[in-house]
């Protein structure tokens, strides 16, 4: 016997009202050591509790554009895939040492026919064996309450569960652990939370650059 | 080599052209230069300085035959003006090959380069006129995120077009056609970011051209001999066998992704056998380089 409409949104309705009208809010600030707002910091919040909800599967993007991977910092949940197009009008070959997922996607035109799943939590540092200056990050995170902050440092993360969270953050530049970055915090439907970090940055020392005089050649 | 080789070349540029995946590229640098022995002479009563304006520009494909190597095939224009002795100065337009191979994967990866240079002078002081070629195998390796480090085998010539009537009977043929090995080093280290300084020692053992009053002693030694009126008196330039050091220190700020500025100062030391004595220069060179895409 097929369910009837009304039978369907009662259900539907059941499923997910509750967690809408129980939503909270996060908001973050992230900045530099000199005040400055930081794009591309990642902010994670996970539930003491340990309730997360199920996997489902999930393929993001990271694109190779004018020879950068675009974007240059991608947050994703442990267990997503990633596929890597390839958008130039050349050829790149992809990698990564990291021990969260290493891989080697070796000389490709286009979009590889097999996205790359990252199933452990953890920074996946990505290089092109052609082009040494690019650089691009995935970040795997063990829950699905992540953000990205934009050129204004800001991270606004929604329809969270209430309850007790552990906060963190974490730059591609940052000095220091992601864990010494720890806040507790309490979302309340009622109340939105606010954290701010500012961190300390080293610099990133593998710019693209022009040439050095009297070194022709490919870069 | 020869114009033939160029030709070859540039049929080689239009071949890699074509290909589905060639990477072009274009450079450019204008800057100043200044040398205070650009005579290259032994007594300081003979040297000349002076300052130059210096262009240049350097374009072609490349062509990653494979995930570690890649083949580079570039045109090469530039263009030195010199603001007193006029007859130095010279546009030049060549060639280079280069094939590059890493060993491994990343940017660390130690690698090897071979390449292959050609580029015809055109001087104002026509006897100058000719080809300089370069030949040569470097290999390198990246250190962590701020060291880097090469090492470079390399041959270069000189052909000059145009003979000069002999000074001395015994002497015939161009004193400006040279030749030499070189055995370099370079060091670079990353300050910030945005900065770079690189160390570079270069040793070359070969011939060399210096201009100076005629002088018994160094027509001692010479094997090539010729009258050189390039700084306005009759000199004379001879062809003499000397080991050169060079020591090359520059620093380059980026400006951007693709622009940036350079600071370059360089020592060198030539020592002639037989005691005939040392010549040294110092020159300095100040340039923008831009990568246009």
């Amino acid at each position: 016997m097929t369910p009837s409409l009304t039978g369907r949104l009662i259900v539907l309705a059941c499923v997910a009202l509750p967690a809408i009208a129980h939503a909270a809010k996060l908001g973050a600030l992230v900045s530099g050591h000199d005040g400055k707002p930081l794009a591309n910091a990642v902010v994670i919040a996970v539930p003491e509790d340990g309730q997360l909800p199920p996997l489902t599967k999930v393929v993001e993007v990271v694109d190779q554009i004018d020879k950068e991977f675009v974007p240059y910092v991608k947050p994703i949940r442990a267990g997503s895939y990633v596929q890597f197009p390839n958008k130039d009008n050349i050829r790149h070959h992809v990698y990564s040492f990291s021990p969260a997922k290493k891989f080697e996607l070796p000389l490709y035109s286009g979009t590889p026919s097999q996205p790359v799943l990252f199933d452990k939590p953890g920074v996946v540092k990505l290089g092109c064996n052609i082009h040494d200056w690019m650089l691009g990050y995935i970040y795997v995170a063990e829950t699905p309450y992540f953000g990205k902050s934009a050129g204004d440092g800001r991270v606004q993360l929604e329809n969270l569960p209430p309850g007790r969270y552990r906060v963190r953050v974490w730059h591609p530049r940052m000095q220091g652990s992601e864990d010494a970055t720890v806040q507790r915090v309490v979302l309340q439907e009622a109340a939105p939370a606010r954290v701010e970090w500012k961190l300390r940055l080293n610099p990133e020392y593998r710019p693209r650059r022009a040439p050095l005089p009297g070194e022709p050649g490919y870069r | 080599m020869n114009r033939h080789s160029l030709c070859w070349l540039c049929c080689g540029l239009t071949l890699l052209s074509t290909s589905a995946y060639g990477d072009w590229g274009l450079d450019a640098s204008a800057g100043v230069t200044y040398d205070d022995n650009i005579s290259n002479s032994l007594d300081a009563d003979d040297r000349k300085a002076d300052t130059a304006a210096v262009i240049d520009v350097s374009g072609g494909v490349h062509e990653q035959l494979s995930g570690s190597t890649g083949l580079g095939l570039s045109l090469l224009a530039s263009s030195d003006t010199f603001a007193q002795y006029t007859g130095l100065s010279d546009i030049g337009l060549g060639a280079r090959l280069q094939m590059r191979t890493k060993f491994g994967l990343g940017a660390q990866a130690p690698w090897l380069a071979v390449a292959a240079q050609a580029m015809y002078r055109n001087f104002h002081y026509d006897y100058l006129d000719g080809w300089r070629y370069e030949a040569g195998i470097t290999a390198g390796k990246q250190f962590g995120e701020r060291w880097a480090l090469r090492a470079t085998v390399r041959y270069d010539a000189t052909v000059t077009t145009q003979t000069p009537p002999p000074l001395i009977p015994t002497l015939p043929g161009s004193p400006y056609d040279v030749y030499g090995w070189n055995l370099g080093v370079q060091g670079t280290y990353w300050l910030t970011g945005a900065d770079l300084l690189s160390l570079a020692l270069n040793r070359r053992t070969g011939t060399v051209t210096t201009v100076s009053p005629p002088d018994d002693e160094v027509a001692e030694y010479a094997d090539r001999a010729a009258l050189n009126t390039v700084f306005g008196g009759p000199e004379v330039a001879y062809r003499i066998f000397a080991t050169t050091l060079t020591t090359t220190l520059t620093w380059s700020h980026s400006l951007g992704e693709r622009a940036a500025i350079n600071l370059l100062y360089a020592y060198s030391r030539s020592r002639a056998p037989n005691d005939l004595g040392d010549y040294y220069a110092n020159v300095i060179n100040l340039s923008l380089s831009y990568a246009f895409y």
